[in-house]
């Protein structure tokens, strides 16, 4: 919930919704993915980790399809020149406070592609990111692991009784 | 007739029109010129000798500025035979005719040769850049050897074309490239009329990466692990073509064992592969068991590829003259163990998609491909055997230890998605029976032989059957420690065209279904292609206004001023 709908609201009842809405992001946080050029494994991963075996929705998350409703981009891949557009369109059509989550070499460095004519970079260079995953590709555990960080450093956040904005990019893991 | 015979009756056919042919083992190459190609394709293609698999370009490159060349190669292939029609053009003005008219199927992989070599395509129906960024240069060809990253700055300019050529009145549905219904990103623009599609174009390239190039610059051995890259589904398969064809051209013997060992691999990775496919098939007709549970069970395979490789998804198993990995007494029992369960949950699979009666619903008769569609258009793999045409390497061309495995190829004939379920599904069912039968008889002896660093001159086609459908590679040594050319062409690109012609009459909800029936992976075909681009600039500002709600002054927005709206629509808290 972003502060300025809570504006002519009391300071006690505005402190409370606001809390409220952090409890419920980090006890459900909505992710979207996106693939900038990546190769399928993280994806397939990705979607592994959501599958019953390693059942990420017990951590209260849930796979989303629009960007509009997502706390969190879980993304994937070197940037390729043409998704770089996608890429932050999909980053700017999320609503405040988001998150974002790089899964894989390549979207650290940009792995084995590095230097392809078709990359302009890695995740990090398009925009800001939490936590990295580092793994080609990362195993459905070390996911989980990530989403977890996040989700700690969310915790931390509420318990620090600090705004929750975004993190500074390149963050924990 | 034997591939001998063919060959002789294609050399009489084309006779007029070339300067010469050569008759080597599956091979057969046909020079002749940019004008008589086409008239010799023509008469070609009267004998419905065999399919176009891919066009390759070659850039002769600098050192000989005065007569360099780039040789341009057709490829036919029938079982295992290749043909090869080569055409010469000079490198300061290379133009070849378009053999779209008797190849419709040629048209996609002439685009590819016109962006990525700069040859130009007389008569190509679109000549618009296709798969490269927006932003990519006029006149720079990165396949061609004297590329440069620096010439391929992105230029300022470039908000695609707006609307044009729309006829008013038809409404166009953008889906992708960031899609709940997509995993991996590629753009579709479907036009409808009501709720039924009218046109279907497609734009990828989102997940281009430039690997061709890349494979130039790496040594022999590097470029396992980059072509393993190509696709995290698929790793083995394209680990496995590259080091088969760099075998053959360095005339190394690979040990029995070992080819054992990669055959396993091969249908391993088929079987998740397939696993994977029916739970994403299932998630877009809305039955999320299915997919819940397919996932669960794709789990034992995951666990027996890691429990033989010690990795999930890029197994690297591959070397250069052999394998890494053995496989033990112990470990073969766990596969079996594995496989017992897997061909159990298979037969309930088989069960529900043939008769579950809502399921049977979006699949029954609908994207039917014609035999004469699939045969005409070049669909490989299961998407091709699910309408009858019995494409299938492993059968017809056996390679590695299928030679003393032999697959019986699995066919339908009654072209629809539930024919493509069924296919898969029972190409499990072979994929068990095989994988049981190499472990019980797997041979002795070593895991691998030595292999040169540098690989002697010459070319080399390796045509491997990947989980979708036939994988081409064409790989070309100089001699040297790094190859000179790397081509490579994915199943998934030679199924778009029959799949793109097929949606059109559909109704709008049947398209992801129809789509996912191939099993597209764009992360395989992107490597170099596209078909046919629409300016993203009136998509997003089509979607994104209709999305705000607001008829009236909208219309006339720009992305950009559509994207400023959104940022402070949101930084002001959705009011």
């Amino acid at each position: 919930m972003a502060q300025s709908t809570l504006k002519g609201i009391p300071g006690t009842l505005r402190r409370a919704l606001n809390g409220a809405a952090l409890w419920s992001r980090i006890n459900s946080p909505w992710l979207v993915h996106f693939n900038s050029g990546s190769c399928n494994g993280c994806d397939i991963e990705i979607l592994a980790t959501l599958a019953p075996r390693y059942d990420l929705e017990r951590f209260g998350v849930k796979l989303q399809g629009s960007p509009r409703h997502a706390d969190v981009l879980i993304c994937t891949g070197p940037v390729t020149r043409l998704a770089r557009e996608r890429l932050l369109r999909t980053y700017e059509q999320m609503p405040v406070p988001k998150f974002v989550i790089a899964v894989g070499s390549c979207s650290i460095t940009g792995g084995a592609f590095h230097g392809c004519y078709n990359i302009v970079g890695d995740i990090g260079d398009v925009i800001p990111v939490d936590v990295y995953v580092p793994g080609c590709p990362p195993r459905p555990e070390a996911i989980i692991d990530g989403v977890v960080q996040l989700l700690t450093k969310l915790r931390g956040a509420a318990a620090a009784k600090t705004p929750a904005a975004n993190a500074s990019p390149g963050g924990a893991s | 007739m034997s591939a001998e015979a063919d060959f002789l009756r294609i050399q009489e056919s084309v006779g007029p029109w070339v300067s010469g042919s050569r008759i080597a083992e599956n091979r057969l190459d046909i020079d002749t010129t940019a004008e008589r190609l086409l008239p010799a394709v023509t008469a070609f293609n009267k004998l419905s000798w065999g399919y176009l698999s891919a066009i390759t370009g070659l850039d002769s490159g600098i050192a000989a500025p005065s007569d360099g060349h780039i040789e341009v190669l057709y490829h036919f292939c029938k079982g295992p035979s290749v043909a090869t029609f080569r055409v010469k053009v000079p490198r300061g003005d290379p133009s070849v005719p378009s053999i779209g008219g008797p190849v419709p199927s040629a048209v996609l992989f002439e685009r590819e040769l016109a962006e990525t070599m700069g040859v130009r395509v007389a008569g190509l129906p679109d000549g618009k850049r296709q798969f490269l960024s927006d932003d990519w240069p006029e006149n720079v060809y990165p396949l061609r050897k004297d590329f440069t990253l620096e010439s391929a700055a992105p230029t300022q300019e470039d908000a695609p074309a707006v609307g044009s050529g729309e006829a008013p009145g038809t409404f166009i549905i953008p889906i992708g490239p960031q899609h709940p219904a997509l995993k991996e990103p590629g753009h579709f623009e479907l036009t409808v009329d009501g709720e039924n599609v009218t046109h279907a174009s497609i734009r990828l390239g989102y997940v281009h990466r430039g690997i061709e190039k890349a494979a130039e610059d790496r040594l022999w051995v590097h470029n396992i692990y980059l072509m393993e890259r190509i696709c995290g589904i698929c790793s083995h398969i394209h680990a496995t073509a590259y080091v088969l064809g760099v075998e053959s051209l360095a005339g190394v013997q690979v040990p029995p064992r070992a080819q054992a060992v990669r055959t396993i691999f091969c249908e391993m990775e088929r079987i998740h592969s397939h696993l994977l496919w029916l739970g994403v098939a299932a998630h877009e007709a809305g039955f999320d068991t299915l997919f819940m549970y397919s996932w669960r069970d794709r789990e034992t395979i995951m666990d027996l590829l890691e429990g033989l490789s010690g990795n999930r998804v890029n197994y690297s198993v591959n070397l250069l003259g052999g394998v890494k990995y053995d496989i033990d007494g112990k470990a073969a029992d766990s596969v079996r163990r594995g496989l017992d369960f897997l061909e159990r949950r298979t037969k309930n699979y088989l069960r529900i998609v043939t008769t579950d009666e809502s399921f049977l619903r979006r699949t029954r008769g609908v994207g039917a491909i014609t035999f004469d569609q699939a045969s005409l258009l070049g669909t490989v793999g299961p998407t091709a055997r699910a309408s009858g045409v019995s494409r299938d390497l492993r059968a017809e061309a056996p390679y590695l230890a299928y030679r003393e495995f032999p697959v019986r190829p699995v066919l339908d004939t009654r072209c629809d998605l539930e024919a493509r379920f069924v296919v898969r599904i029972n190409e499990l069912f072979e994929c068990y029976r095989l994988v049981r039968e190499m472990l019980d008889r797997m041979p002795a002896g070593e895991l691998a032989a030595p292999a040169p660093r540098k690989v002697p001159e010459g070319e080399v086609i390796s045509r491997v059957e990947a989980p979708r459908g036939e994988l081409f590679y064409y790989i070309r040594s100089s001699g040297g420690v790094k190859p000179d050319r790397v081509k490579v062409r994915t199943p998934s690109l030679c199924n778009w065209a029959a799949v793109l012609s097929v949606v059109v009459g559909h109704k709008l909800a049947d398209v992801p279904m129809i789509l996912v029936g191939i099993d597209p992976c764009f992360s395989c075909n992107d490597r170099s292609i596209t078909l046919r681009r629409r300016g993203s600039a009136r998509r997003a500002k089509g979607a994104d206004s209709r999305r705000a709600g607001s008829a009236d002054s909208l219309e006339s927005w720009s992305w950009e001023d559509l994207r400023a709206y959104g940022i402070s629509y949101y930084a002001r808290g959705g009011t």
